[in-house]
C-alpha cells in the first residue's frame, strides 16, 4: 500500500492558516473564504475548509485546514476525522488568541489523540514571542513548538517536516 | 422599516407561503445569524452550519464548472434542510420534513432569497 499522510492544520482567526498551506501546496488550494463581517483583522475568512497538497520525497501529504472562529468547532470534528497529525498555528504577535488556540488545542486532541505540532507564526516581526514563550505557555517540550513565517515555503516546511517527524516517529531522511 | 424587520417580513412571508416549513434562517455568509425563527441556543449553530455549506457548496459548483452556486440540498431520511444563496452576503436556510412539497418551497425559497439579496445589499 502507498504510503500518503492526511494532516489537519487548524488554530485562531488570522494564525495563518489558510497561508500555511498556500505555501506548501503543490496544486491550487481549494479555499473556501467568505467576506468577515465582523472585524477580525482581515477582510476574509474561512467557512468550510482549505484542503491542499504536496509530495515530499514521494509521499502525498493532504493539508486540510480549519475554520478559526469557534462556531465552526462542528467543521474541527469533521477534518480531523483520520488525520495522522495536527498543525496548530498561533500568531506570535497575538498572545490574546492563545487560550483560544488552547481550547482548539485541547477540543481537537481530547476527541482526536494525534500527534501534533504548534506553530509560532510572523517569526518575521519585531515584537514576538517567540517559540520558547509559547512551549512555556502551552506546558510544551520545545521540541513540539516551531517557530516560523507562513508565507514563507521553506519555514513551512520544517514545520511540516517536525509534525511528520512525530507522526512516522522518525527522523525524516528526505532531501529537500 | 429596519433590516432585520425587512428580513423577519421576507421569513414570514415565506412561511405563510408554505406552512410545511418549520424552520426558517437569514445568515451572512461568514456564518453569523441576521434573522431567524429558531431558538437563540441553536441559531448560532445554524447560521454556522448554513455558511458552511454555502461556502463548500460554491466551491464544489465552481471546480465542477457548474456556474455559480443557486442551492445545497441536504435530505435525510426525516427531512430537508435546503441552503440558499441570497446575493453575496447572504445565506437563507429552510428546513422542511420528510413529504413536504420541495417543489414548492424552491419556488417560493427563491423568490425569498432574491428579496433577502436586496435587502443586503
Amino acid at each position: 500500500m502507498s504510503r500518503s499522510y492526511k494532516l489537519v492544520v487548524s488554530g485562531p482567526v488570522g494564525a495563518g492558516k489558510t497561508t500555511f498551506i498556500q505555501s506548501l501546496s503543490e496544486i491550487p488550494v481549494v479555499e473556501t473564504d467568505e467576506l468577515a463581517t465582523e472585524d477580525i483583522g482581515k477582510e476574509k475568512t474561512t467557512v468550510a475548509l482549505d484542503y491542499g497538497l504536496l509530495t515530499l520525497d514521494g509521499v502525498p501529504i493532504h493539508l486540510f485546514g480549519t475554520p478559526g472562529q469557534e462556531r465552526f468547532d462542528f467543521m474541527w470534528d469533521v477534518l480531523v476525522e483520520g488525520a495522522l497529525g495536527l498543525v496548530l498555528l498561533v500568531a506570535g504577535d497575538q498572545p490574546r488568541d492563545f487560550p483560544k488556540a488552547r481550547h482548539i488545542l485541547e477540543y481537537l486532541t481530547s476527541r482526536h489523540p494525534v500527534p501534533f505540532v504548534v506553530g509560532v507564526t510572523r517569526q518575521d516581526l519585531p515584537r514576538v514571542w517567540t517559540p520558547e514563550d509559547v512551549a512555556d505557555y502551552f506546558g510544551l517540550p520545545q521540541e513540539q513548538v516551531v517557530g516560523m513565517n507562513a508565507t514563507s515555503p521553506t519555514s513551512a516546511t520544517l514545520a511540516l517536516i517536525r509534525i511528520l517527524e512525530l507522526v512516522t516517529g522518525e527522523r525524516w531522511q528526505g532531501v529537500w | 422599516m429596519s433590516r432585520q424587520e425587512e428580513l423577519q417580513g421576507i421569513l414570514r412571508e415565506l412561511r405563510q407561503a408554505v406552512p410545511e416549513i418549520t424552520g426558517v434562517m437569514v445568515a451572512s455568509t461568514d456564518g453569523l445569524s441576521l434573522a431567524t425563527d429558531l431558538p437563540e441556543a441553536e441559531a448560532a449553530r445554524a447560521a454556522a452550519m448554513a455558511a458552511t455549506a454555502l461556502g463548500l457548496g460554491k466551491r464544489i459548483a465552481q471546480t465542477s464548472a457548474l456556474g455559480g452556486l443557486e442551492e445545497v440540498v441536504v435530505r435525510g431520511q426525516a427531512g430537508y434542510l435546503v441552503v440558499y444563496a441570497a446575493g453575496d452576503k447572504g445565506v437563507l436556510a429552510v428546513t422542511a420534513p420528510m413529504g413536504a412539497n420541495l417543489g414548492l418551497i424552491h419556488l417560493e425559497a427563491r423568490s425569498a432569497a432574491a428579496h433577502i439579496a436586496q435587502t443586503l445589499a
